[in-house]
């Protein structure tokens, strides 16, 4: 087959923001124009898990997808004097960058999207601080998911944590899932910094603080749609069921034949998954 | 209880090694593999000894005097769920085994991580050399 060469319409860009007090450079992706929907990446990866939603034509119509590299991801750098701490994500930092983004890029309610980790903060955001935005997709989100390996193997001396990481969470991955699409989302797992994955786990694995919670989320303001792949078993159809179950309102679809990793190893059968739970946020 | 399926588990084996040969990338990723592992189906043990990435033998137990670097304990049931062409939801990858309590790993865990992609891959040659 021959390719003709032809630029993608995703653009790229850099904004630099406060967050924690400290500078932070963060780079953007995005494409499409209308509704705004904000889309965020897993844990030790980054936001090119989100390209084939922000190169589908016929979505970018009418809505305008942004998707950022959160700081230590991707293009982001880490703040200055990175080399000399332990990177450790926690939730308040997190909410913050969001909520950041939402205001400096000048967002009018929009849309959010986040994919596990970013699943778990759509709760939270929908719980505590749902006014900016229009509703939440929640994917291979749950309330809270205790680890099931130890976090501390993806950063040591003697191994590349990267190629270890991205080992074991193709545990995730559904095996019917397109080999390059497969191996595409590993790709972002081998090449995340040093530590990152585990810094990013540390809060997904410890962070209890939703637990018994989310009946306070009013989804008659800010609709909450929650999404599971069958093979995911990290967040598993039943830890989404459960946690759905606890919002009132909520709604909740089981994707067959996907994992943990929908947008980016199996564009195809994440795509009319995605347009419905679009259409559920109103 | 052995089913029909566990005796021929050692020629299983047998032929996954000689899959993984023809390997190239497996080679490449195992090349510092040089470890003993045992696999325990339905109590039954096979002790896989692997040097620079390629399977040497396969020992059939039991045996107290074997050591081994780690070990993966699963019912015959699971395994053949493994090896089904396209597995189900928490049959297609050996930390299934461990979270729907269908097996487990023991030993030196780390030497498996270190090596994951590599082991996992191995078991996965099982998908395309299982005897019907």
């Amino acid at each position: 087959m021959t390719i003709h060469p032809r630029f993608e319409p995703i653009t790229g860009r850099y904004l630099t923001l406060q967050i924690g007090g400290r500078a932070n450079r963060i780079y953007i992706e995005e494409a499409g124009q209308g509704q705004p929907v904000i889309c965020f990446h897993t844990a030790g990866a980054d936001n090119r898990q989100w390209r084939h939603i922000l190169n589908d034509g016929e979505l970018t119509a009418n809505y305008r997808f942004i998707a950022p590299d959160l700081p230590w991801h991707g293009k982001s750098l880490p703040p200055d004097g990175f080399e000399e701490e332990e990177y450790l994500l926690t939730t308040e930092t997190y909410v913050e960058t969001v909520l950041k983004l939402v205001e400096a890029l000048g967002l009018d309610t929009p849309i959010y999207a986040g994919c596990s980790m970013g699943g778990r903060i759509a709760l939270q955001l929908a719980l505590n601080h749902p006014a900016p935005f229009k509703g939440f997709i929640a994917i291979e989100a749950s309330d809270f998911q205790p680890a099931w390996y130890d976090i501390d193997w993806f950063h040591r001396p003697d191994a590349h944590g990267g190629e270890m990481g991205a080992a074991l969470v193709s545990a995730n991955i559904a095996p019917q899932s397109p080999a390059p699409d497969r191996w595409s989302t590993q790709w972002m797992f081998m090449q995340s910094g040093p530590g990152v994955f585990r810094g990013d786990l540390n809060f997904y694995t410890r962070d209890d603080s939703l637990v018994g919670q989310l009946g306070g989320i009013d989804t008659s303001q800010t609709p909450v749609h929650i999404m599971v792949g069958d093979y995911d078993m990290t967040c598993t159809p039943e830890d989404a069921e459960r946690t759905a179950a606890t919002i009132p309102g909520a709604t909740l679809a089981v994707m067959k034949g996907i994992g943990h990793f929908p947008m980016s190893e199996n564009p195809a059968t994440f795509r009319p998954h995605f347009i419905e739970a679009l259409a559920k946020m109103g | 209880m052995k089913d029909q399926y566990t005796p021929n588990l050692a020629a299983q084996f047998t032929r996954m090694g000689q899959a993984l040969a023809e390997k190239p990338h497996l080679a490449r990723l195992g090349a510092l593999f040089s470890e003993t592992v045992l696999i325990e189906v339905d109590g039954q043990e096979y002790y896989l000894t692997f040097h620079r990435g390629a399977l040497e033998r396969v020992t059939e137990g039991p045996s107290r005097q074997t050591p081994w670097r780690f070990a993966l304990r699963v019912d015959a049931e699971a395994l053949k769920k493994f090896w089904a062409p396209i597995p189900e939801p928490r049959f297609h990858d050996i930390f299934g085994f461990v979270k729907t309590g269908r097996g487990r790993l023991d030993g030196d865990i780390l030497a498996l991580v270190k090596n994951l992609r590599f082991f996992k891959e191995f078991m996965a040659l099982g998908r395309i050399t299982v005897t019907a």
